[in-house]
């Protein structure tokens, strides 16, 4: 894979000898595939706006070039709704970790889903919470065998079935060790007009010892060929076909372009606005 | 016979006998008619059947001041029989509720379609009594019920010797329903033809004479609006094209408001599904250069908190609209209070820039929130922006010249791509003013990096010691700079020096107003100090303004005194306070005694409304949430 063009993703960044994740974390595998495929999409940076979440992974958004925000730990989703609505234009992603999404931002998650904006998230699927060094997330116990769960530690949340219950247009999932197939993953995401979301499994080297790299390396499987990613019936069965045989599918699950309305630019982002007329409301108080 | 003032109150049961619809129809007709109406007292229960709902209004010919004290000339009842609220005495609901208010030699207008009630109390004080069976006539006579509240309004109109010739009912009743009919509009008229018949046939039978009359004006261009109609007119004025908001009382009229014109000028709205995806989507907005607005109340402020950190910390301009109502926790949702200013204050862990405007009137709702769009933009901060429900869901004869003031909206400190070129762009540029110009995204070599983690000059995120504190000071010089060039010192009624002064702030200012005016006329000279900028304050006008003044009595409604407690930190001078909190608005009456009482010992605290002994019924639910 070539990384010749990316550069332009250094400029307006951290420079990489100060990038603060663990050496061996997944999300520089991420950060690599995300620049190749933006490269390869031909984005321009100043047109690109990269909506961080709070976590080792929301801190990608300064380690590549274009604008970036970083709000509020499970807030990423909404942020770019709204600048989303304000510029259709704009190319909105959101980049955030497992607690961020699926615990405290759950409620951002599923109402977006619905909302379907032309975006992209991109979740950086650990199952732990990787800053706040360890603790679990709500997708921990990937793979484990549990005998029996607790009110203290309930079984996992699957990101991909509560996407496709949450009505979300495109579905899909990558592996940071994999960075080819991951940078195709985040090319269609972007491709797809719609809401895309990507279910990145980017292990955390320090935290979790168990969903290691070998660990993923022994159980990803690719997303058959034949299989009718149009379809929901067949998304959820694939799914549960992949949870049933112990195995991780890679790839798209589900793909259903919703034609949102599409909207113009709203007035006044960068310059004076004329004087308003009135009239229209008055009229309707006379 | 008293000529154009006129107040009346009409009362009934929620969602069934049209309180509002009546009030709104008259508020409407006598602004046509070139008088004056202010319908800001009002009285309901939430969303829920059966409950008590009333819509005090006064008719004037010029301008009133405010609603005043809260004794009526006219009371209207429409509710006709027994209602959950008041089993054992059908159609008494209002009259017992507000029988009290109504003046000696008054006149009492009521549904009698199930009968007539005793008033012998209230014929005894000289009042005049109209049973008029509205329902009964509109069921039995005009086959059509809901026309029983335009028989009601005929019949008031009678009773004043207003519109004989149906000119204006005639118009409205055209502007409604001609569209579905010339049938519906003679059935209207017909109605309000049975209404002045009855009031006709009581007046003969009973040798009634009539003392209160409205009498048509020349009309001047006019409107009847709420709060929240005047203050969305102004956010689009003042450039707002994004609203988030999720429904909360009195918030929602806002909402509403937005949907329905914010897209005809290009905007767009966005109904949340919580209140912190609103103010979330609000701030991306802002953030992608559209001048963004959220609107909520206190319940919804409160889990708003964490993003006006953001909002403050990333130097991200949004307005956020508290329109007040009584808490804590849900409180009382139909209830007016100005308990927010502590929360609004104080909200976010950490030190923030905020500005904190209150307006006094239904016109500034407009006229200010003009001002707080500009302030929002030029200082990067949160703008709040404090209503209370009277304001916001009250109703007025507003001016149209009021509309006319609409100043030229800029943007203020954005970058451009000519003025980056060949530069590096900082977001959070260190300047004497503290304020950084600001990118849009989209910007060719103007590339931000904005974080809510403390960061450098760029945006990345730092915790060095000096990084800190200069970014720290940086987004707090913006207050002293807002304080030497945007600051409005308080308005100032009467001569302060040597007299007891009155303070207040937010939507009191008219009742206060009137106040100070009743103390005059008791020999008291009193001066009126309003504050409309309540956050921050310069103490050295402040110090200077209230250096030779008399005692300060600081009158608000919320139970502990949240701007007293602030003045006094401030200023570091001793307060007095008079307090309302029970959910009914202040009359300028009572405030003027309790201010009387409160001048006679130092740090007095006077409580209106709130010491009476209560009489505890169980099991009673007058008031759900929402
Ligand atoms: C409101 C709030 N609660 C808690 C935190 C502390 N916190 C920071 S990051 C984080 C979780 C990060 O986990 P995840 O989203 O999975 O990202 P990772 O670090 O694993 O990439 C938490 C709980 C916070 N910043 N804000
Ligand atoms: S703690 Fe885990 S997630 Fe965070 S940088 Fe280190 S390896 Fe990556």
């Amino acid at each position: 894979m070539s990384t010749k063009g990316t550069k332009i993703w250094d400029e307006n960044a951290v420079p990489k000898h100060r990038i603060q994740w663990c050496p061996g974390c997944g999300d520089f595998g991420v950060l690599a595939a995300l620049k190749q495929a933006l490269t390869e999409l031909e984005i321009v940076p100043h047109e690109l706006l990269l909506i961080g979440g709070i976590g080792c992974s929301g801190q990608i958004r300064n380690y590549l070039n274009g604008n970036a925000f970083h709000g509020t730990h499970g807030g990423a989703l909404a942020y770019a709704v709204g600048a989303k609505m304000a510029n259709p234009d704009l190319k909105v992603v959101a980049l955030a970790g497992d607690g961020d999404t699926l615990a405290i931002g759950i409620e951002n998650f599923v109402h977006v889903c619905r909302r379907d904006p032309d975006m992209v998230l991109l979740v950086m699927n650990n199952g732990v919470y990787g800053l706040t060094k360890g603790q679990d997330s709500p997708t921990a116990g990937l793979g484990q065998e549990r005998e029996e769960f607790s009110e203290e530690h309930p079984p996992m949340v699957d990101p991909l079935l509560l996407a496709l219950a949450s009505e979300a247009t495109f579905v899909a999932q990558s592996f940071s060790g994999d960075v080819k197939h991951a940078t195709r993953m985040f090319v269609e995401a972007f491709q797809h007009p719609g809401f895309a979301f990507i279910n990145d499994f980017s292990p955390c080297v320090t935290y979790n010892k168990f969903n290691t790299y070998e660990w993923f390396r022994d159980h990803v499987e690719h997303v058959p060929p034949d299989h009718d990613a149009s379809s929901k019936d067949a998304a959820w069965a694939l799914v549960r076909d992949f949870a049933r045989r112990g195995k991780v599918p890679l790839g798209v699950v589900y793909r259903n372009p919703r034609r949102c309305k599409r909207f113009e630019r709203l007035p006044m982002w960068e310059d004076e606005l004329g004087e308003v007329d009135l009239e229209p409301v008055l009229a309707a108080f006379r | 016979m008293r000529t154009n003032r006129l107040k009346l109150l009409v009362g009934g049961v929620q969602l069934r006998d049209g309180v509002t619809t009546v009030t709104d129809l008259l508020g409407k007709i006598f602004t046509r008619a070139g008088l004056y109406a202010i319908a800001m007292e009002k009285g309901y229960a939430s969303t829920i059947y059966g409950a008590h709902q009333y819509d005090p209004m006064l008719v004037t010919e010029t301008p009133a001041v405010s609603y005043g004290d809260p004794d009526i000339d006219i009371l209207v009842a429409l509710d006709y029989d027994t209602n959950p609220d008041a089993k054992q005495q059908p159609n008494r609901d209002t009259v017992l509720r507000h029988g009290g208010f109504l003046r000696d030699g008054g006149i009492l207008l009521y549904d009698a379609s199930t009968g007539e009630i005793p008033t012998d109390d209230l014929e005894a004080r000289g009042v005049k009594v109209f049973p008029i069976p509205a329902r009964k006539i509109a069921h039995t006579e005009l086959k059509k019920e809901v026309v029983k509240n335009i028989i009601m309004t005929g019949a008031l109109f009678r009773l004043v010797d207003f519109d004989n010739d149906t000119a204006y009912l005639t118009q409205l009743l055209e502007e409604r329903f001609l569209r579905k009919g010339r049938e519906l509009v003679d059935l209207n008229l017909q109605a309000a033809a049975r209404g002045r018949e009855a009031v006709e046939k009581i007046l003969a039978e009973r040798g009634y004479e009539l003392t209160v009359r409205l009498e048509p004006r020349p009309a001047k261009k006019a409107v009847y609006v709420s709060g929240n109609d005047c203050l969305g007119a102004g956010a689009i004025a003042g450039g707002v094209r994004f609203y988030a908001g999720y429904p909360i009382t009195p918030a929602s009229g806002i909402l509403e408001f937005m949907e329905r014109y914010l897209p005809k000028y290009g905007g767009r709205v966005l109904q949340g599904q919580n209140e912190r995806e609103s103010i979330r989507a609000a701030i991306g907005a802002a953030l992608a250069g559209a001048r963004a607005m959220i609107g909520s109340s206190g319940p919804g402020i409160s889990l708003k908190v964490e993003e006006i950190g953001v909002i403050g910390a990333t130097e991200t301009p949004v307005i956020v609209v508290d329109a007040q109502r009584a808490g804590p926790s849900t409180g009382m949702p139909t209830r007016p209070e100005q308990g927010d200013l502590n929360l609004v204050l104080g909200s976010g862990h950490g030190d923030i820039p905020r500005i904190v405007i209150a307006p006094g009137t239904i016109e500034e709702c407009y006229t200010l929130m003009l001002e707080a769009c500009e302030l929002s933009d030029k200082y990067q901060c949160p703008v709040f922006f404090l209503t209370d429900l009277n304001l916001s869901e009250g109703k007025k004869t507003v001016l149209e010249e009021v509309f006319a003031h609409r100043p030229k909206v800029t943007r203020h400190a954005i970058v451009r791509e000519d003025d980056v070129r060949g530069k590096t762009y900082r977001r959070y540029e260190i300047t004497e003013s503290g304020i950084s110009p600001r990118s849009v995204p989209g910007t060719p070599g103007a590339i931000f990096k904005t974080s809510g983690a403390e960061h450098d000059e760029f945006g990345f995120v730092s915790i060095d010691p000096a990084k800190r504190a200069a970014m720290m000071e940086k987004r707090m010089r913006k207050m002293d700079t807002y304080l030497r060039e945007d600051w409005k010192p308080p308005q100032v009624f009467g001569e302060v020096r040597g007299a007891p002064v009155i303070v207040g702030w937010g939507n009191t200012r008219p009742v206060l107003e009137e106040a100070r005016a009743v103390l005059q006329a008791r020999g008291i000279k009193a001066a009126l100090v309003h504050f409309t900028h309540v956050w921050p304050l310069r103490r050295d006008a402040l110090d200077a303004l209230l250096a030779d003044a008399g005692p300060v009595v600081v009158v608000e409604q919320n139970y502990s005194g949240q701007f007293a407690d602030l003045l006094q930190q401030e200023l570091l001078i001793p307060t007095r306070r008079v307090l309302k909190y029970n959910g009914i608005p202040m009359h300028p009456t009572e405030v003027a005694d309790a201010v009387q009482k409160a001048l006679e010992r130092e740090g007095a605290v006077v409580r209106i409304g709130g010491t009476a002994p209560v009489k505890v019924e169980v099991g009673r639910n007058e008031h759900e949430g929402d």
